[in-house]
């Protein structure tokens, strides 16, 4: 962790604090789907979360800001400048994590670094040193010398993460990062983000909703193509804030409620059930109201606010 | 290391692709070994050859032509007149190779002088029929036409070539058969578009695309480094074959008689209007090979950039690669709508037997341009557009 930090805090010195990435207007189709909807959203230096359903246009948005999608209509502004029309120079600030991280069969991680570091135009001596430490910081300085294909998917994911963060890059885009991490692995994954975050911009987009709670400065909450809200944690919070309740009931009333409910958590004590449920109303006289969580507020927005109003 | 080694890695310096060589390599050792036994038998007859046809070699003697022709009507009544019958017949026996061989001389200097019947739909060949055929369209006053200035340049080419003279070329003739030829593509080429495809479309089937158009260099350098990996590939499978049909023609008869004959004493190349020497011929058809492999190379980079996954590639490069051979099969009068594309398609232009085995010319404003030179200028003009095609196509690449 020592070396992130050194290494972040010398190359502040070389960066700009402030760095501002905007979507103007964005819209993307597939064919007469439309994927994306006008996404108009600024976004400056800090951790920033993207949660949504599957579908809900997360991945395209991120591909579209990685520079692998063009926008149908609408642009990104980087800093002022249109990202197409700067293609080399914002691509060389941008580290970016696939939802679905490719191999060679014949490349070793050490060579799949390498290569990642070459395509990012790195020196050679800082590359291989930046090999070393980010090695290191993901669990895999015993294993660059094994092949790609070798490795578990967790193993992957790791190495997928030292390659995103290899050239320091300004722009951190992540999908999907902590897929097949282990709990352990998914705590120093947001430990290494959030110490990096310092000066830079961080997307990070997740159906895990505890990774993003603790370490994003702004949460973006996405659905339809659209970005429905966007806010810190404690106003998703103060949105659901008389919305949660716990109510104790048997297994048997549990299978017959759940149907028509929000339940975003069971736990069975002594042959009862706690359940917490979501809801705007007391659902049960017995119901005890609770501090709601961000899973919480995710299942209040996409589950119990009627669809019509988010589409 | 540097992007282009990378790619290389990829593309030639890994495991597969080194077995992939080293299995080639054994493949065009046995080919250059076996057709050379085929020409000529053992190894005693090939020698047996070399020492009666030392007394023949030179220009054409009339005594030794009358000879031979009475052993050669003697070959044909007993295993009729098909080319192969005759070769499988004699390829044991010294002075039945000699006097086939001299006898196929000897119409070769008929044909050097006399050469088309005027009757003929062939294109005039021959001093003789060259002389006549300007007499008669300075008679109807076309001096000034390209067919005119083409058959004087054909004669002039003649004259200055003088007439063919009997070499002991035999193992040449084996060399260059299997480097001009149908089955050079065979060996050839059809491997070199296995090789080649992947070298974009892997990017696509693997996912790698994500990384790779999302990176600082993704979008051009790395097609200048895959396109440099891909000619160095292509040169070393050309070398490849070059190397191996050469060594194994000619080391296990430990000769190379006949370098310095002039290429019309091959049968194949006796109507060829480059003055050439064996072995400077042998090193413009390597060349050839390179760059004719290079060029079809880039074409299939080019595809395999449009590709999502490599065996379509490989598909359409062969596709490309042999369509003038579909085309050549169609009738005259179609043939001649689209002679260009016939002469400039692949399967021709990679032929040295039909690049520099004849006197094809064209007419480029009123000048007349070697068959050569036309086929580099068009290739040329094809790589260069599939390299732009391959850039835009790059820097419009979209991971849906």
């Amino acid at each position: 962790m020592e070396k992130i930090y050194a290494a972040a805090v010398r190359r502040k010195d070389r960066r700009r604090v402030y760095i501002e990435l905007k979507f103007e207007r964005v819209s993307k189709n597939y064919k007469d789907k439309k994927v994306l909807k006008d996404i108009s959203v600024t976004m400056s230096t800090g951790v920033y979360g993207l949660l949504g359903p599957n579908g809900a246009g997360k991945t395209t948005m991120i591909k579209i800001m990685a520079d692998v999608l063009r926008p149908d209509t609408g642009r990104i502004l980087y800093d002022g400048q249109d990202i197409c029309s700067i293609g080399d120079k914002y691509r060389a600030k941008v580290g970016y994590l696939p939802q679905e991280i490719s191999f060679y069969s014949n490349f070793t991680g050490r060579d799949y670094l390498e290569y990642s570091a070459a395509l990012k135009g790195m020196e050679k001596s800082y590359a291989k040193k930046r090999i070393e430490e980010l090695a290191y910081h993901v669990g895999l300085q015993n294993d660059l010398k094994r092949q790609c294909r070798t490795y578990s998917g967790g193993m992957q994911r790791r190495l997928g993460i030292a390659q995103a963060l290899l050239d320091n890059p300004e722009i951190l885009i992540l999908d999907e990062p902590t897929a097949g991490l282990d709990p352990l692995e998914r705590v120093k994954f947001r430990n290494i983000i959030s110490a990096y975050s310092n000066d830079r911009l961080v997307l990070l987009s997740t159906h895990i909703v505890s990774d993003v709670e603790h370490i994003a400065s702004k949460i973006m909450m996405m659905e339809y193509g659209v970005i429905q809200h966007m806010h810190i944690r404690e106003e998703y919070i103060k949105m659901a804030k008389n919305c949660v309740w716990l109510v104790k009931m048997s297994a048997e009333k549990l299978v017959k409620y759940q149907n028509n409910a929000v339940i975003s958590n069971v736990i069975a004590k002594d042959g009862v059930m706690e359940v917490r449920v979501i809801d705007e109303g007391k659902p049960f006289a017995d119901a005890v109201q609770t501090a709601p969580t961000l899973e919480d507020v995710y299942l209040y927005i996409f589950n119990y606010l009627p669809e019509k109003t988010r589409r | 290391m540097s992007l282009f080694v990378f790619e290389l890695r990829k593309l030639l310096v890994n495991k597969k692709t080194v077995i992939l060589l080293l299995v080639l390599f054994a493949l065009y050792s046995v080919i250059g070994f076996s057709t050379s036994l085929f020409l000529i038998g053992s190894n005693d007859a090939y020698k047996g050859y070399e020492t009666l046809s030392t007394d023949y070699e030179g220009a054409i003697d009339a005594e030794k032509a009358e000879k031979s022709k009475t052993v050669y009507d003697e070959i044909t009544a007993r295993y009729g007149t098909d080319s192969r019958m005759i070769a499988r017949s004699i390829k044991d026996s010294p002075e039945t190779i000699l006097a086939v061989k001299y006898k196929e001389f000897s119409d070769r200097v008929d044909d050097y002088r006399n050469g088309t019947p005027p009757e003929s739909n062939e294109e005039v060949y021959g001093i003789n029929a060259l002389h006549s055929k300007i007499s008669v369209l300075e008679k109807q006053g076309q001096r000034n036409t390209f067919e005119y200035k083409k058959l004087c340049y054909s004669l002039q080419k003649l004259i200055a070539l003088d007439e063919p003279e009997f070499v002991n070329i035999l193992l040449w003739e084996n060399l260059f058969t299997n480097w001009g030829e149908h089955m050079m593509q065979f060996l050839l080429l059809i491997p070199l578009a296995f090789l080649i495809a992947p070298v974009f479309a892997i990017e696509r089937s693997s996912g790698m695309d994500n990384l790779i158009l999302s990176s600082r260099h993704g979008r051009r350098k790395i097609v200048t480094a895959k396109l440099l990996s891909v000619l160095v590939a292509s040169t070393v499978i050309v070398m490849v074959y070059l190397i191996a049909t050469f060594v194994f023609g000619f080391l296990p008869h430990a000769s190379l008689h006949g370098w310095d004959a002039a290429i019309q004493s091959i049968p194949e190349y006796a109507r060829s209007m480059f003055g050439f020497k064996v072995w400077q011929f042998a090193v413009v058809s390597a060349l050839w090979l390179i760059f004719t492999g290079a060029v079809y190379s880039i074409i299939i980079s080019l595809i395999s950039s449009r590709m999502k996954n490599q065996m379509s590639a490989v598909g359409i490069s062969l596709a490309i690669l042999f369509i003038n051979v579909g085309l050549a099969a169609m009738g005259d009068s179609v043939i001649q709508r689209i002679q260009p594309i016939i002469d400039f398609g692949l399967a021709n232009v990679t032929l040295i037997k039909e690049v520099f085995g004849g006197y094809k010319v064209f007419n480029v404003c009123g000048s007349i341009v070697s068959y050569p030179i036309m086929a580099v200028f068009v290739l040329g003009i094809f790589a260069v557009l599939a390299v732009f095609w391959i850039y835009q196509g790059q820097k419009h690449r979209t991971v849906v």
